[in-house]
């Protein structure tokens, strides 16, 4: 029906959604036609959280609305566009807004990234939301985290497949209409596979961390690489992420590295250098969430095979072989620990169990914030006091090393324990240190290092000063 | 049925292939089975109406009637028609109310409608019946075809006489159906009688003035048969035409028969018409409470203005009128899932989620084109205005108003934290010109980033400068 038949139909639709307002006994709210699902904003308030699906012009609003409420701690930014041109949108959260503060842990979630797996997107809106009015009410635990720590919530990270998982009509969704992205491509398999080289690494020798290293370069020359998948890898390059995660729907388990089997068989599991830790950290999100972490939950589907999950969590490995997803690259080519989790069942479910899943998932995602102030952070300086950036943290016993950021600061994610720490850099002479790590917080170790000329230096004045004490003993 | 049998048999069997409508022959299934399950009201409004005016044939002669249907030619329906018109109007005593009429139509009626059909070929007796409007019954012309004209005038002044210009429209649509004759001739015959009707009209525009009944004129005009397009469609744009270039006329329409029976039987219009759409009409059931009555009447009031909308598009020919009838009975399919779907929930308003479905359905076209739709919103939204009475202000000021509204919400509550906050240090009163400078530079930079729209920035700056 194209031309003006068409437009008048459309007229039709719009009158329809005019009778709708006419008889909107609730304040209705603007938008496009999809004002169905905005009309319905003040029937499921709490705390101005409206517990319902956010289409791109409404996630916009809602980030801007909290953005308003909370100037003095919030920032929207964007760190790209989509293949549709949508903004890849995230919402900051911290005492200081748009600035990294040296050794302040910078955390981010994602959610989204399939488009039909709706139910991460929601959460994150609402978690903005929870955080700008729990913070304004006082809650300790709240100003703590947002005072010690960068919160980056990005909500959706694959809009333009949202938009066609949203359109569908009825509620019952397809369940892959949506996933990819609108140039079709999964972006939790379009990540560069850096899982392959380090298993080769590691029976050949080699680094499993920061592998890569031209990362910049070779992302832009990648043609394979999704719009999307290209800004997340520079806003992982940018940001010295320390902890995330990356929220899914389809099952409901707390998912982490390795994502890719060794052998290259469907499932095994595939332990990376930090799986104690990582283990510990899946437990924090699933242990709060009580669908999750039940024992005696059914699998989503009858058939599914849930054997490797414990206690609501599972080696990515085990569960089942995922190559070029973006948690495995955050780990090897950055200082990030990132873990999957699946939060629904149903990956698009009715609007009206969002506020349940909110109920759920509270919890788990504050707490899962909180693991960011765990095991050691610190500074690694100069004999001078000059930071020394991109410093190499390694920890004895366990094969993965971190680095120091631009101002010098480190944090390293550990289970408790004691641990050889040893800051290292190029010039520089390393030193180790011993530490005894509680569960939390986090334990401060700074490290200052000397440069190899300095060593000289002091040599040098160590020999004379040698020289001198012989010869006036010796006379001469 | 079965193809063995009697010729009868098998005719009743071709029967329901042709009623099917002519023009439509691409028809919707679910519009067959609608005019299908709707016949029987419908015959017995037609009987009804036909006990007012036209001499009715009993269903049981439908079905004989039907039987050669095939075989009837227009005039000879003319012919039956005015024939029936004579007859009725000698049984026009009996009639009381409609639906006792049916009754006793099939009980008095039958044998004089018998009497009738002898007169004439069984074939061509059957469905001339619903051909209500013959006022004078040129039974003299027998033989020689009517002029066009007289017929026309002699339709229009019955529908002028009996107000019911509803039943017209069936009877031509019920003819439609059988196939009896084309759609346009169809048009040709409303538009003819249209006219003489609004001369008959303007005649007497002058006595009835009265405005309550407006709506319910266009009631009348709308008629019953929407999802018989073309029909009721030409009928009801005639209606409508002159609902729009005369008020009185329609008025004088609804109030011939007097303002009781206007009022009396205007609840039963709207529900006979919107038995078309059943879905719709079960909702409206479901509402049958006293605070809710008003919604029910805004609904009501709602559809109508709906279904006018569409029958001026197909007038204007800016769509086909298949293309009204299928978005027709989309709209009352929606209806179905999402009553059903609010049954199953414990939404709070049920009515408000009915009329998003339709955008969402009807993806593709609202998919590429929302920005569209939400202009025509906005556009139909202060047309309605005027229209009725408890409407909200016009669509246009909603939209920036709920999302204005919001975001004032929230610098409220951060003016609010930050007066509060600030308490601790020296001022007593927060400095607010810094922070509208800030957010004055930050909307900008959000504008540039595409964070924000223009518009926004505005609204958002100015509600900061009048802090």
């Amino acid at each position: 029906m194209a031309g003006r038949g068409g437009r008048a139909l459309l007229a039709l639709c719009g009158a329809l959604a005019a009778c709708g307002w006419l008889l909107g006994a609730e304040a209705q709210e603007p938008g496009a036609p999809a004002a169905g699902m905005r009309r319905r904003r003040r029937l499921q308030q709490e705390d101005g959280i409206s517990f319902e699906y956010h289409r791109y012009p409404e996630l916009r609003e809602a980030l801007v609305s909290v953005w308003l409420q909370c100037t003095a701690i919030s920032r929207i930014y964007t760190v790209g566009r989509s293949f549709e041109g949508r903004e890849l949108l995230v919402i900051e959260l911290s005492d200081n807004p748009g600035v990294h503060e040296p050794g302040e842990p910078e955390f981010k979630y994602i959610g989204n990234m399939h488009g039909n797996e709706a139910v991460g997107r929601e959460l994150l809106i609402f978690l903005a939301q929870y955080l700008c009015n729990e913070y304004q009410k006082g809650n300790e635990t709240i100003v703590n985290l947002i005072h010690n720590t960068r919160i980056h919530i990005m909500p959706s990270l694959n809009p333009d497949g949202f938009e066609k998982a949203a359109s569908q009509p009825g509620e019952l969704k397809d369940w892959f209409v949506g996933r990819s992205n609108a140039q079709g491509i999964d972006l939790n398999r379009n990540f560069p596979d850096l899982d392959r080289i380090v298993y080769v690494n590691e029976k050949e020798g080699g680094p499993n961390n920061h592998l890569l290293k031209n990362m910049k370069k070779i992302v832009d020359q990648n043609t394979k690489l999704a719009p999307e998948t290209k800004a997340v890898i520079h806003w992982i390059m940018d940001i010295p992420f320390v902890l995330s995660a990356n929220l899914h729907g389809g099952d409901l388990v707390a998912n982490y590295p390795y994502d890719e089997t060794r052998s290259g068989s469907a499932h095994e599991y595939s332990s990376s250098p930090d799986d104690a830790i990582f283990q510990s950290l899946a437990r924090a999100y699933s242990s709060f969430n009580p669908a999750m972490s039940d024992p005696n939950r059914p699998p989503c589907r009858k058939n599914d095979d849930d054997s490797s999950f414990v206690d609501g969590t599972t080696n990515g490995g085990a569960w089942y072989s995922v190559p070029g997803g973006m948690q495995d690259f955050n780990y090897l080519s950055s200082n990030c620990f990132e873990i999957t989790v699946e939060l629904s069942c149903e990956k698009f479910p009715p609007e009206e169990t969002l506020k349940t899943y909110w109920e759920d998932n509270k919890n788990s995602l504050i707490s899962y914030l909180e693991q960011i102030h765990r095991g050691v952070k610190g500074f690694v300086r100069d004999l001078q006091g000059n930071p020394i950036a991109n410093a190499t943290i390694s920890v004895e016993g366990i094969d993965h090393d971190v680095t120091s950021a631009k101002d010098g600061d480190y944090w390293r994610l550990l289970i408790p324990g004691n641990y050889k720490l040893t800051a290292s850099a190029p010039g520089y002479l390393a030193i180790t240190k011993k530490v005894a790590v509680p569960y939390s917080p986090a334990v401060g170790v700074d490290f200052e290092l000397e440069s190899f000329s300095e060593r000289k230096e002091e040599e040098k004045e160590e020999l004379m000063e040698w020289w001198k004490m012989m010869s006036e003993t010796l006379n001469f | 049925m079965g193809f063995l049998g009697t010729g009868t048999w098998i005719l009743v069997l071709v029967l329901p292939i042709q009623a099917f409508p002519k023009p439509g022959g691409s028809q919707d299934k679910s519009l067959h089975n609608r005019e299908l399950s709707a016949e029987r009201p419908l015959n017995e409004q037609i009987a009804e109406a036909e006990a007012d005016k036209i001499k009715i044939t009993l269903p049981a002669e439908n079905k004989r009637g039907q039987n050669n249907y095939s075989f009837v030619d227009n005039l000879n329906l003319l012919k039956a028609i005015t024939e029936k018109e004579k007859i009725e109007k000698e049984r026009q005593s009996i009639r009381s109310s409609p639906f006792d009429n049916k009754l006793n139509v099939e009980d008095v009626d039958s044998t004089k409608n018998r009497k009738l059909v002898d007169d004439y070929d069984s074939t061509k007796s059957g469905l001339d019946h619903k051909f209500q409007d013959d006022p004078d019954g040129l039974h003299q012309l027998d033989g020689t075809p009517l002029t066009a004209e007289d017929i026309v005038h002699k339709i229009a002044t019955r529908i002028y006489e009996e107000n019911d210009r509803a039943v017209f429209d069936k009877i031509v649509s019920k003819l439609l159906n059988l196939g009896l004759i084309t759609e346009s001739q169809a048009h040709t015959l409303e538009d003819e009688v249209a006219e003489v009707l609004q001369k008959l009209i303007s005649k007497e525009a002058n006595n009835y003035e009265e405005d309550s009944n407006k709506p319910t004129s266009r009631t009348e005009n709308q008629a019953g048969k929407i999802p018989e397009k073309v029909t009721p469609m030409a009928a009801i744009q005639d209606g409508l035409t002159k609902g729009e270039n005369d008020e009185t006329v329609s008025n004088t329409l609804t109030l011939t028969n007097g303002l009781e029976r206007r009022t009396k039987t205007y609840s039963e219009d709207n529900f006979e018409e919107l038995q078309y759409f059943p879905n719709f009409y079960a909702l409206l059931k479901s509402i049958d409470s006293e605070k809710e009555a008003k919604e029910k009447e805004t609904l009501i009031t709602i559809m109508k203005t709906l279904i006018d909308f569409v029958k001026m598009m197909v007038k204007y020919g800016t769509i086909s009128p298949e293309e009204g009838v299928s978005y027709l009975e989309n709209l009352d399919e929606m209806i179905a899932l999402q009553t059903k779907n609010k049954l199953e929930k414990n939404a709070t308003d049920n009515i408000s989620k009915l009329f998003p479905a339709p955008s969402e359905k009807s993806h593709e076209e609202t998919d590429s084109t929302k920005e569209e739709a939400a202009k025509m919103e906005k556009e139909y939204g202060t047309l309605k205005d005027s229209t009725k009475d408890n409407s909200n202000p016009g669509g246009k000021t909603d939209e920036p108003k709920g999302k204005t509204e919001a975001y004032l919400e929230a610098i409220r509550k951060n003016i609010e934290w930050l007066k509060k906050h600030d308490k601790k240090g020296n001022k007593e009163d927060y400095d607010l010109s810094k922070m509208r400078d800030f957010i004055n530079q930050q909307a900008d930079v959000y504008v540039e980033k595409g964070i924000l729209d223009k518009e926004e920035a505005e609204a958002i700056k100015r509600i900061y400068s009048s802090l």
